[in-house]
């Protein structure tokens, strides 16, 4: 499974088991995450795809009971080494979550922080062009920048997810994961996320986790389809759409489960 | 097959309901009884709040009106004739500054009942306070030329003729009372000693300011120690400790320890700080110590569970770009939980702001003269020191204790009025 070999392969999993205490939330996943694609995971709720996802950064540490098997590589650098240092790999591996959570702060500090505390600003003229470049990129900038002292959580449902991808953007990430990003935004908010999402490609490795199959196809190169903590099938996202090779894709991506 | 009977017993089913009459008279009934339940609810609630509004009405009306008196002291109008009384001292030297120091050597209080005798009989000296000739002194140091003249100088009066004055005193006194306004000998006046001086056997000297300062450094002690102990422990438990059964063990005993009576913390401070430590009976540090023990574990469930209401969601964010653990807490985590942190520490501060159990324990019931210079000094504290006037028997002590109670719910409020302003700003700045 999973034959198909990205060109330039940024993430890898292999053979990665996750547990939930005696409970086995992912089984011998092996997957390869290209550098400048975006590669979307589908499949039915409770499948394990944002449990996945979460190992891809080391989320799923804070968890007590989670345990983690198998190699996960950045660049093929092993990130569950024991040298590898978690804080480093989050500001190389970002993410974005299902509900927008902007801090309790200013737009401005809301961007700022996450430079601030590794240390990527000299000064605060150097802040103030990350911040105005990571809103841009966000594509919030023309939204904002009149009101940066603003509370961030004043901001709309798409704006504020918008800005946490700014947040994101502003530590210079070389992948970012979206665990569903849209899910708690209306088509129009979405719309523009999606737009984003490509605008973004090329400069970092996205891996998008949804539950919108369109969405899958829309703005992704290859998908990824879970069931039940396997990964049944992954491919050229057109290919999985038109042409899946499994019984078990075609009987999801057809709406026969999900 | 199945299908068939399934959807023949479903449309069996609403042929067997009648139509719902939404205005028949058991309908109406049932809405006036919902409406008069609500009324009776509604009423219950508005007595319930008016009671308590009504006991505190009443608690403030009564200490201010008993207390309110002890803030103003009566003062008898005193003709001295300096250049004739038996004083020794030269005028030369309160002039060069001195005076205070020449002045306590100069026979005052035989100069004041010599002019109380001239003025009011042979038995004078017994309507004004021991503490007459300080208003003799002071007058002297304002204004040395009254040396060489004779002047009248308002004196506190004695307690029983306060009393009296006051229209509380015995027959006697009033008696007395009456003749000295009749002469327009009686007047009253702040009573600035009281908020100056300390601890007394003699009600019109008596001053609540050693108790005050007792109390204020009992509560610095406490709070400074209490509180970051507290919300280290707090966040620790919450956001570093695994659970297990020895966290599960800790929690229920700091929740048990919230709730032990406060007496068996003097106990412990009897035991541990005085007797073992060797530290200094009667001292504020002592007092603050066993203080903070008892407000240890309020704070800290107050802060568990200002720290819990934290969204998770503000955590992983701050995880997703890379904050460290501790960034986490003191970035995000500490700031958002701090009104609650400080809801918490005001409840415990106010509960031993008024505790008097534990300190009498170790010692600081002692009858104190002088205000603590620092925290090792032998000091009371405001509710020891309204227990010890309650306890008097003089009458005048009486109005001194509600004065005193009167001085405590100001503290309180001052205290809680500032805790409230730093949860306030906490709460803005986000």
């Amino acid at each position: 499974m999973a034959t198909t070999r990205n060109p330039v392969t940024k993430m890898a999993a292999r053979d990665v088991n996750v547990f939930y205490g005696d409970k086995q939330a992912i089984r011998n996943v092996s997957i390869d995450m290209g550098m400048d694609e975006v590669t979307a995971f589908i499949g039915p709720s409770g499948c394990g795809k944002s449990t996945f996802l979460r190992t891809l950064n080391r989320m799923n540490d804070t968890v007590a009971s989670a345990r983690v098997d198998g190699t996960i590589t950045l660049d093929g650098q092993d990130i569950y080494a024991s040298d590898m240092d978690v804080v480093q790999l989050r500001a190389r591996v970002g993410m974005v979550f299902q509900k927008p959570n902007p801090f309790p702060k200013s737009i401005y500090e809301n961007v700022a922080y996450g430079p601030r505390i590794h240390g990527l600003a000299n000064s605060k003229a150097d802040m103030d062009v990350i911040v105005e470049q990571s809103l841009r990129r966000a594509g919030l900038w023309e939204e904002v920048k009149d009101r940066l002292q603003d509370s961030g959580t004043a901001l709309s449902g798409g704006q504020q997810q918008r800005l946490c991808i700014g947040r994101a953007i502003a530590v210079q990430p070389e992948v970012i994961l979206m665990d569903e990003p849209c899910s708690a935004l209306d088509p129009i908010a979405t719309a523009k996320i999606e737009e984003l999402i490509h605008a973004l490609r090329g400069r970092y490795a996205i891996v998008i986790v949804t539950h919108n199959m369109q969405q899958a196809a829309r703005v992704s190169q290859r998908t990824a389809f879970f069931h039940l903590g396997t990964l049944v099938e992954y491919g050229v996202t057109s290919d999985i759409f038109t042409n899946p090779r499994e019984e078990r894709t075609k009987d999801y991506i057809t709406g026969r489960y999900g | 097959m199945t299908a068939a009977t399934l959807n023949a017993a479903g449309n069996a089913m609403p042929q067997d309901r009648t139509p719902t009459d939404w205005t028949s008279p058991a309908m109406r009934q049932r809405i006036a009884r919902r409406y008069a339940a609500e009324r009776r609810f509604k009423l219950m609630g508005l007595a319930a709040v008016t009671l308590s509004a009504g006991f505190l009405a009443f608690l403030l009306f009564t200490m201010m009106s008993n207390g309110l008196s002890g803030f103003i002291r009566t003062e008898v109008a005193l003709p001295v004739d300096f250049p004739r009384s038996p004083l020794m001292v030269d005028p030369a030297m309160i002039k060069s500054g001195n005076g205070a120091q020449a002045l306590a050597n100069a026979n005052l209080p035989a100069v004041t009942t010599a002019a109380a005798r001239a003025a009011f009989g042979p038995e004078g000296e017994t309507l004004l306070s021991e503490s007459a000739w300080t208003a003799l002194r002071d007058a002297i140091i304002a204004d040395p030329s009254i040396l060489e003249r004779k002047a009248t100088i308002a004196v506190p009066a004695a307690s029983e003729i306060d009393l009296a004055a006051k229209r509380t005193g015995s027959a006697e006194a009033e008696a007395i009372v009456a003749k000295l306004n009749a002469k327009d000998a009686l007047s009253s006046s702040f009573n600035m000693p009281f908020l100056t001086a300390s601890d007394g056997t003699d009600p019109t000297q008596v001053g609540i300011w050693g108790a005050f300062k007792g109390s204020l450094l009992t509560m610095v002690v406490t709070l400074l120690l209490s509180f970051p102990i507290a919300v280290l422990s707090a966040i620790y438990l919450e956001e570093y400790a695994p659970r297990n059964r020895w966290t599960d063990l800790i929690e229920v005993s700091i929740n048990n320890l919230a709730a032990v009576p406060s007496i068996i913390f003097g106990l412990l401070g009897l035991a541990v700080f005085l007797n073992a430590w060797m530290l200094p009976r009667s001292a504020a540090i002592v007092g603050g110590l066993t203080l903070a023990l008892m407000t240890m574990p309020v704070i800290v469930i107050a802060g568990r569970n200002a720290v819990k209401a934290v969204p998770p969601s503000i955590r992983d964010a701050a995880l997703g770009i890379g904050a460290s653990p501790i960034q986490v807490v003191f970035h995000h985590v500490l700031p958002l939980a701090m009104p609650g942190i400080l809801t918490g520490t005001i409840i415990g501060m106010a509960r031993a702001l008024g505790e008097t159990a534990p300190l009498l324990m170790i010692g600081m019931r002692a009858f104190i003269a002088t205000p603590p210079g620092g925290v090792t000094d032998p000091a009371t504290v405001l509710p020891v020191q309204i227990f010890l006037w309650s306890d008097e028997v003089s009458r005048g002590f009486v109005e001194k204790t509600s004065a005193a109670i009167i001085v405590l719910l100001v503290f309180l409020l001052a205290m809680n009025g500032i805790a409230i302003y730093l949860r306030n700003r906490f709460e803005k700045r986000w």
